[in-house]
């Protein structure tokens, strides 16, 4: 026991005393850095000020020879340093492009970067004594360089490297995938399309890993909607994770290129648009046919009428729910589409009834009248509340108080009526109390009279319903059982 | 011969040696993994496109959902900063758990706000809601009121009022950073599992400027109290919850600041009344729902989305805290035990839910008592002096090492001190850690396991200083 308590000692020392060492170690890596990191950045900041002429002189075109020359005596990794804040801060004013372009391409810049690009590739193909600088690639620091000139390329738009960002697709490291990805994205040219949309098959069919579905999705999107027509195959797929995330690619370039109206009639492929109407609309995945209700909505095309009606009252709520939202959006909504919308009123799902509510504000005058209507005939409590609550947070109220005030009747003024006297008494005195004091009192003027007489009415009622005290006890629960 | 005292305190003795190897054992193994994992996140951190999400149409909408009891000194700043946020599309929803103090009355005079008729559709039981503000200028706050139900009912009102497919829950004594919302759904963006929670990293407030809901200057605070949370708070999040996230054991996230997927908190039942951590509480559910029903799910964990939050300043709020902390964790552990050693929770069953039992759990009690008895068996003649002085030093040392291991890892990644002072001074503190305060600790956790052996349901509340926040 004691020689086992001794040795035991022993180690708890020399642990203690290695540990010991250790912090220290730490301690002084934590300082050591600290000064490496101050040392750095010191030198970023002389080189970006000693050399910031220079670079503003090239970029603006004043004295443009004299600031090449002087920039041109700079290693090249001193200049990746000087333009990288340009670079990071990613949004590069398009007048700047061409002419950044240009200076990197000069400088030898972009040779550099898309010798990166492809390093791994390269590497790849070379069978023998490769290993140890495939390595060397992938160290942390390489990485970062390689990815940094993938990202510059993207956002320079260079698009004869378009190959380069196509071979980095097939680096080894993941992340590297994605940042060609996001290059080749941000480059717009339809050429790259197939290689991303490749890439999305392999993955999805799972012969890759890397990079993740939704950064495809996420690159994809960034392609105009003239490349759609290379979607047909991922679109006519039996898979159904490559329908979905085609379809919902598809939605995104429609809506990007609708910019809130609708698609000029040549701006979907008509096979892509056959497709749509016939199959997509009818997909098993309930994410399909909701995407392709979104499109349906933007497309001028006198057949998706009926078939965005029958999206409408589809089996899933998510469907109807997008259905609704797209026609809410849409500036061209049929009298069958605005009684579609209304039918959703009495959807099972609440968010379904809030998009129909909010579909109908959204349509102006033609929508709120259905509105209105429904609200004033329906007596389900629940769409009662959400109507109000739709109408108070749109502002709608007040527009309703002003018409009122002004001498608006019909069905408006029915429906001021009716929220005055039960249905948004919070609401209707916060606008109350905000509309100028003129229209106030034109609304209490024409106001009272109408409420006396609804009180009257209920009065009335009370009487003629009341039972009488005789048989009150019998109305009791649980019933008053006589002695 | 020794007497049945001395062999108990043997006893003892050994297995408070064997905790000790266990507990640092595992903190070293988790040490390494996140020195490994948070370097690495750091050289992708500058290849994120945080722009392509900020542009994307596909970025999914995120409600920030803000409980508040009695909150009227921090609230306000708490909401600019949300509304502040750097995200495509997102809403604030603040729900006032029947505050008896000003805090609905700041809400409305700062943000003008009006009461509407709303429709309430309670999709998890809640206690009754009463009123509902809006400000029509900024669309994306809305103000409930509720009668008083505790900080999981309002965070359950808030689901119920909630539209969008991710939720925030976010402390009302928090500062969001403008762009931690965007870092905290590039995980749930980027991945090919569906993400049912993303968490960041809680940082503390004190001792920083502030203005308008955002932090301007970050500084070490005045206090010395205040320092060593710094310090504890860097080794929990740098090195305990990236270890344990890396390892796909991720059992607790910060209940101040986590995104949540809605639909998956609502299948899984709510957050619940019956514990007083229900963050923690919600995660173990939402494990148990996953493995129950044989679905893949991810809990991500980065150290990058940032949310300060400010730490006690007293020992009394100190207490409090720590004692609510450790009945939290003792009480959800004992509601999920099923998860020990079972099969389908994989990591979480074999190797998170054990620790957190054996270590953080009963860990606090069995350190007390080998506080007291290693001195004791010395006194007795049971133990040599040298062999107390060994122990003594290694455990101490050990401490200190972990501490120094976090703030070097800080200094190595994110460098959220900027002053070679508050540098030092970290180092300073991560080194006496070890000695006063984590003994201070461990006594309001052990009053925290006591509070649960005695049944003990109650909140306590830490008063906040309300740091202009």
């Amino acid at each position: 026991m004691a020689q086992l308590t001794n040795s035991g000692t022993a180690w708890a020392l020399a642990v203690s005393f290695c540990v010991l060492a250790g912090i220290g170690l730490l301690m002084v890596v934590a300082v050591f850095r600290r000064g490496q990191q101050v040392f750095y950045f010191r030198y970023v900041h002389s080189l970006r000020r000693r050399y910031r002429k220079a670079l503003t002189e090239v970029l603006s075109g004043k004295s443009r020879d004299q600031g090449m020359q002087t920039l041109r005596r700079l290693p090249l990794s001193d200049l990746e340093i000087l333009l990288d804040p340009i670079f990071s801060r990613r949004h590069v004013v398009e007048a700047h492009l061409g002419i950044l372009r240009a200076l990197c391409a000069e400088l030898g810049l972009i040779e550099l970067w898309q010798r990166r690009a492809a390093v791994a590739h390269r590497l790849e193909a070379q069978p023998h004594g490769s290993g140890r600088r495939a390595r060397g690639v992938q160290s942390p620091q390489h990485l970062l360089r390689r990815a940094k000139g993938i990202r510059n390329l993207g956002i320079l738009r260079h698009e004869p490297s378009g190959r380069f960002l196509v071979k980095a697709l097939d680096d080894p490291h993941p992340d590297i995938q994605v940042v060609a990805l996001r290059a080749l994205a941000a480059l717009h040219a339809p050429g790259n399309f197939p290689a991303v949309l490749s890439r999305l098959h392999a993955v999805a069919l799972g012969r890759h890993t890397s990079p993740s579905l939704p950064a495809i999705e996420a690159a994809l999107v960034n392609f105009n909607l003239r490349a759609s027509a290379m979607l047909e195959v991922s679109l006519r797929h039996p898979e159904r994770e490559i329908r979905r995330i085609a379809t919902d690619t598809l939605r995104v370039m429609a809506g990007r290129e609708a910019g809130g109206g609708q698609l000029p009639a040549d701006a979907l492929p008509a096979e892509i648009a056959e497709l749509l109407l016939r199959d997509l609309s009818r997909d098993a995945s309930g994410e399909v046919r909701g995407a392709t209700a979104e499109i349906l909505a933007l497309l001028p095309d006198s057949r998706v009428e009926v078939v965005l009606h029958e999206l409408l009252f589809d089996r899933e709520w998510q469907v109807r729910l997008r259905a609704v939202r797209a026609l809410g959006k849409s500036q061209h909504v049929t009298d069958l589409m605005v009684l579609g919308i209304r039918d959703c009123l009495r959807d099972a799902h609440s968010l379904v009834r809030d998009a129909a509510i909010h579909a109908l504000i959204a349509l102006g005058h033609r929508g709120t009248q259905h509105l209105y209507e429904h609200f004033l005939t329906t007596e389900d409590p629940v769409l009662r509340a959400q109507i109000v609550e739709a109408i108070e947070r749109t502002g709608l109220l007040t527009s309703l108080v002003e018409g009122y005030s002004g001498g608006a009747r019909g069905i408006e003024a029915l429906m001021v009526e009716e929220l005055a006297s039960a249905a948004a008494p919070v609401g209707f005195s916060g606008v109350l109390q905000m509309v100028n004091p003129p229209v106030r009192e034109r609304f209490q003027e024409r106001f009272l009279p109408c409420a006396r007489f609804r009180m009257r009415l209920l009065e009335q009622a009370a009487w003629e319903s009341n039972p009488g005290p005789g048989l009150q006890p019998s109305l009791e629960f649980p019933p008053v059982v006589a002695a | 011969m020794h007497s049945w005292l001395d062999n108990t305190i043997i006893f003892f003795n050994f297995v408070v040696f064997t905790y000790f190897l266990l507990g640092n054992g595992i903190y070293t193994f988790l040490f390494l993994l996140s020195m490994r994992s948070t370097w690495f996140h750091m050289q992708r951190r500058t290849l994120q496109d945080l722009d392509a999400i900020r542009r994307s149409p596909l970025a999914p909408p995120v409600t920030i959902i803000i409980p508040a009891w009695n909150e009227e000194g921090v609230i306000v700043g708490a909401v600019r900063s949300a509304l502040q946020a750097d995200y495509p599309h997102f809403r604030v929803i603040v729900v006032d758990d029947g505050s008896t103090d000003r805090t609905l009355e700041r809400l409305v005079t700062s943000f003008q706000l009006v009461e509407i008729d709303a429709a309430y559709r309670p999709t998890l039981p809640t206690a009754p809601v009463h009123a509902f503000y809006v400000n029509p200028e900024i669309p994306n706050l809305v103000v409930a009121t509720k009668g008083r139900g505790g900080k999981p009912d309002a965070i359950n009102a808030g689901i119920n009022l909630c539209r969008s497919p991710y939720f925030c829950n976010l402390d009302a004594d928090c500062l969001l950073e403008r762009d931690a919302l965007l870092r905290l759904m590039e995980p749930v963006l980027n991945a090919n599992v569906q993400t049912v929670v993303s968490s960041g990293i809680v940082r503390i407030l004190n001792g920083c400027t502030t203005q308008d809901g955002r932090v301007l200057r970050v500084g070490l605070p005045s206090g010395r109290l205040e320092r060593f949370q710094v310090v504890e708070y860097l080794r929990s999040f740098l090195c305990g919850r990236t270890g344990w996230n890396l390892l796909g054991g991720t059992l607790v996230v910060s209940g101040a600041f986590a995104v949540f997927h809605r639909a998956s908190v609502i299948a899984a039942g709510g957050f619940c009344h019956d514990t007083v951590t229900e963050d923690m509480d919600m995660v173990v559910q939402l494990h148990h729902w996953a493995a129950k029903r044989g679905r893949k799910i991810r809990m991500a964990f980065t150290s990058d989305p940032v949310c300060w939050t400010e730490c006690p300043t007293s020992f009394a709020n100190l207490a409090r805290q720590r004692r609510r902390w450790q009945l939290g964790l003792c009480q959800t552990l004992w509601k999920h035990s099923e998860l020990l050693f079972g099969r389908k929770y994989g990591v979480v069953g074999y190797l998170s839910y054990p620790f957190h039992s054996l270590v953080e759990g009963a860990g606090a009690a069995v350190e007390l008592v080998g506080y007291l008895l290693v001195p004791l068996a010395f006194l007795r003649g049971l133990v040599p002096a040298y062999v107390l002085l060994a122990f003594v030093l290694l455990s101490f040392v050990y401490g200190c090492f972990l501490n120094v291991g976090a703030v070097l890892l800080e200094e190595l990644t994110f460098r959220r001190y900027p002053r070679f002072r508050d540098l030092l001074t970290l180092l300073g503190y991560a080194a006496l850690e070890n000695v006063g305060y984590r003994q201070l600790v461990l006594l309001y956790r052990v009053e925290g396991i006591l509070k649960f052996l005695a049944g003990s349901r109650r909140w306590e509340k830490v008063a906040h200083a309300g740091a202009e926040v």
